[in-house]
């Protein structure tokens, strides 16, 4: 990848799981049995946007249709579902054999190569809203 | 979580500087937490051995890139390539990353960038404190979750030693640091547990003394060696 501008990187990136990534958007039926096996579903009131369908749909599904060409600010609000809201512990389980944790690294490793990752030296709003209320 | 320490600078240097084409493979996984090898610690790294090179007038390629996880079979595959084009690769994960990506490719060289140290928790942001050597046989049931092997000087597991200093609890190895036995006789005892240390308890298996494989619960049949 050495000499390769961001935008080859991620075509490149693409390309490698393109087989990957089609398979598993199409054979996705929406039956939900992920999300009950997503302790992150759980421990937030079963929200839908922690469901680990809708967290790989909604990163690598919408890099792969857009082919890459996201705005900054989609990028940014893809860090908060692919990084806060997965841990890529490995426990979801799919019926159809889909690797969900590959699909959320995939779009993670696409948003590594547009600079966007979390960093662990600040220190979240929602931790210090935690502190907050733990504290008083 | 695993905690470790970027090394220093020169030890790095000195393992990689006959090579040409140098990948350094940084991972999102526990590192990237206690900030020590995450992408953004490899891409500093990367740009501060460029520097040394020049300095040194050497001439290398680098290549950075980060990895979900190192331990793990599942996000190999994201650097397979990456890894066979490089003539050597600078791992920035903990000591099982660092392991695993050698084994996964036998004829490169695999250096690690980090310093493995502990186990431990967050105080505070880039602040960690040791709580445990996964010795395999855990103790702070008895001793009232203060683990005597990571907190006291010597590792006792029938202290206190003789050394408290009964003055402040602290240690006659540093004053600074406290007793782990005299905290573990405090909480007891406001616990009203301390029989729990008054019993004698069978000698302790040290079981770091070998490799360890673990099998989880439920999952022995899985793995039941075939006769």
């Amino acid at each position: 990848m050495k000499g390769l501008k961001t935008e080859e990187k991620i075509k490149l990136i693409l390309q490698r799981r393109e087989a990957m990534i089609k398979l598993c958007l199409s054979a996705c039926v929406h039956c939900s049995l992920c999300a009950e096996s997503c302790f992150k579903f759980h421990n937030h009131s079963k929200d839908p946007s922690y469901m680990p369908s809708y967290k790989a749909l909604h990163s690598i599904g919408k890099i792969f249709r857009k082919k890459g060409k996201l705005k900054d600010e989609e990028f940014e609000e893809m860090k908060d579902l692919i990084w806060n809201k997965c841990v890529l512990c490995m426990r979801c389980y799919c019926p159809m054999g889909i690797s969900i944790p590959l699909l959320i690294a995939a779009a993670r490793a696409v948003c590594r190569e547009k600079g966007y990752y979390r960093t662990y030296d600040v220190i979240s709003k929602r931790i210090e809203k935690s502190k907050k209320v733990l504290t008083k | 979580m695993v905690k470790a320490k970027l090394k220093p600078l020169e030890e790095i240097f000195g393992m990689i500087r006959s090579y040409k084409k140098i990948l350094t493979l940084s991972c999102g996984g526990c590192v990237s937490v206690c900030m020590a090898g995450g992408q953004r610690e490899g891409m500093e790294l990367t740009l501060e051995l460029v520097e040394f090179f020049r300095q040194n007038r050497l001439d290398a390629e680098f290549t950075h890139y980060t990895m979900e996880r190192q331990c793990n079979p599942e996000y190999l595959f994201d650097a397979e390539e990456i890894v066979r084009e490089a003539d050597c690769v600078i791992s920035t994960a903990c000591g099982a990353g660092v392991q695993y990506i050698a084994e996964s490719h036998p004829s490169k060289p695999v250096f690690p960038a980090l310093n493995t140290l502990f186990i431990g928790i967050d105080r505070d942001v880039g602040l960690y404190e040791e709580r445990c050597r996964t010795c395999g046989d855990c103790k702070l049931g008895y001793t009232g979750g203060i683990c005597p092997i990571t907190r006291c000087s010597k590792s006792i597991l029938n202290g206190p030693c003789g050394g408290t200093h009964f003055s402040d609890g602290s240690c006659e190895i540093d004053r600074e640091i406290p007793c782990a036995w005299n905290d573990i006789f405090e909480r007891l005892k406001s616990q009203g547990r301390l029989e729990n240390i008054l019993t004698v308890h069978p000698p302790s298996i040290w079981m770091d003394q070998a490799q360890r494989t673990m099998v989880q619960y439920g999952f022995e049949e899985r793995y039941r060696k075939k006769e």
